[in-house]
């Protein structure tokens, strides 16, 4: 599952350098968050524990680490790869729900303040392109429900 | 100058007007030919979207970038998470062209396709670049000079640079060359380029996003900061509201935060209420009492 999103080659390179912690800005201000740590055990295939930890959340994707590796690697991609894994399983901070949910509800994560805008003489906003964008993801999720049944009935 | 589209994104629309207010103000007396277009979405955010669901991400910004690149237009956004996560999408679909064909393949279904020809920026190297601190100047009325200003850059408007190519991501230049035109000292601080950790506040960890946003502000108090200065509507939310509920708790730090467009506004001669400024939760007052005490420079007009 992790091999999908991981490229274990730079991921080992990774656990053997540690080099971006002092830059990282959560790694500096949050006790506790250390991705060296979770790299390690991804390496080991103990990665499971972290999977419920609220500290996969806390990288902020800020990119730091990704723009000073000498790999252009970044601890992110371990942070992001075990964030999609506990998503898939339904692990996430209530409020990660609430926008995804309001997200595929009505395409964006809230709705212009119109009070505010007429009070500032601003235009209209533009239409949204909330009906197709849904048309699409439904779309997606067939397609990707196909392949599945697909790869099964093939295996 | 090619026409270009701005996209705005939810943050902006959804909590901040007067951010779009200002931009606007900004970019007509320019003249610059901006457009608002229909159709798009949220750009969409990574940290949520791209967690959850990779393909949702890129079908999403590869369908927003499409409605720009079938008007063959540009794209500047006032957000830099949009202008990333567009960008970060683009970049991703140029390399990989099975990926591309999966999503045009998608796309088609409902008439669009994405090309990945649209340029896409955001507005602090769009007017780095494009508008250029010369016709900047030209515009001014009266700048900045005597005012303590400490830039936040904002993550998003340099990272991922594979995908953004516009600036140095660890030591970017353009925002600083922009507010030493205006003839403000940009300064120069520790924390600089730290991110904001508004992201924090997006999972449920609000006391450890105000602990970011109080490490950066309690070093501009004690450096003697007049403003903050930034480009994002999140970096704005955080330390403009949050710097707001931490005071409301008792630490005070008074450092008014302004967005780009705010600052440039001000030089050009609009006032704060013109600018929507009123709205912040921090009062500007202070940053605009003691500009308009200053002595006027010789050659520029002190009274707007
Ligand atoms: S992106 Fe990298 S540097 Fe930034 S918070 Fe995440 S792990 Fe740390
Ligand atoms: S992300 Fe790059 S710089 Fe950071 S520890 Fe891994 S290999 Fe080293």
């Amino acid at each position: 599952m992790l091999d999908a999103t991981l490229n274990f080659k730079l991921l080992e390179m990774c656990g053997r350098c540690g080099a971006c912690f002092s830059i990282c800005p959560s790694c500096v201000n949050i006790p506790g968050y250390d991705p060296r740590a979770v790299i390690k055990d991804i390496l080991a295939g103990n990665h499971e524990k972290w999977l419920t930890s609220r500290h996969i959340w806390e990288c902020l994707e800020c990119h730091h680490c990704l723009e000073i590796c000498f790999q252009h690697y970044g601890f992110e991609n371990a942070m992001t790869s075990m964030r999609t894994l506990a998503a898939k399983k339904g692990i996430h901070p209530a409020q990660v729900k609430r926008g995804w949910d309001m997200l595929v509800k009505t395409s964006r994560l809230g709705e212009p303040a119109m009070p505010a805008r007429k009070k500032l003489g601003l235009p209209e906003p533009k239409a949204t392109g909330s009906e197709e964008f849904r048309k699409l993801y439904e779309l997606l999720k067939k397609r990707r429900l196909e392949e599945h049944q697909a790869d099964k009935s093939g295996e | 100058m090619k026409e270009f589209a701005v996209f705005w994104g939810c943050t902006i629309q959804t909590r901040f007007p007067f951010i779009e207010k200002s931009t606007r103000i900004v970019l007509d007396s320019f003249k610059l030919p901006y457009r608002d277009i229909d159709g798009f979405t949220c750009c969409p955010e990574k940290s949520l979207v791209n967690n959850i669901d990779h393909g949702a991400f890129v079908m999403t910004a590869a369908r927003n970038v499409a409605l720009v690149d079938e008007k063959n237009y540009d794209l500047v956004s006032p957000c830099t998470g949009c202008v990333s996560n567009l960008a970060t999408v683009q970049s991703e679909l140029k390399v990989n062209p099975r990926e591309k064909d999966e999503v045009n393949s998608l796309l088609k279904e409902v008439g669009r396709e994405f090309k990945g020809t649209a340029k896409l920026q955001h507005l602090i190297p769009f007017f780095h670049d494009a508008v250029g601190v010369h016709a900047i100047k030209q515009k001014m009325k009266r700048d900045f000079t005597g005012m303590k200003i400490a830039l936040h850059y904002g993550c998003h408007m340099i990272r991922p640079s594979h995908a953004l190519k516009n600036d140095d991501p660890l030591n970017p230049k353009k925002f600083d060359n922009l507010i030493r035109a205006m003839g403000a000292e940009s300064l120069q601080y520790m924390t600089k380029m730290m991110c904001c950790g508004q992201g924090l506040d997006r999972v449920d960890e609000h006391d450890m996003a105000l602990h970011f946003a109080r490490v950066k502000l309690r070093e501009l108090k004690a450096l003697g900061a007049d403003a903050m200065v930034l480009c994002c509507p999140s970096c704005f939310l955080q330390f403009d509201n949050n710097q707001f509920l931490m005071e409301k708790e008792g630490e005070k730090f008074g450092i008014p935060v302004i967005y780009y467009t705010e600052l440039l506004g001000l030089s050009m001669g609009f006032t704060a209420e013109e600018l929507g400024m009123t709205s912040h939760r921090v009062d500007c007052a202070p940053f605009i009492k003691k500009w308009e005490g200053l002595p006027a420079p010789r050659g520029l007009c002190k009274h707007l």
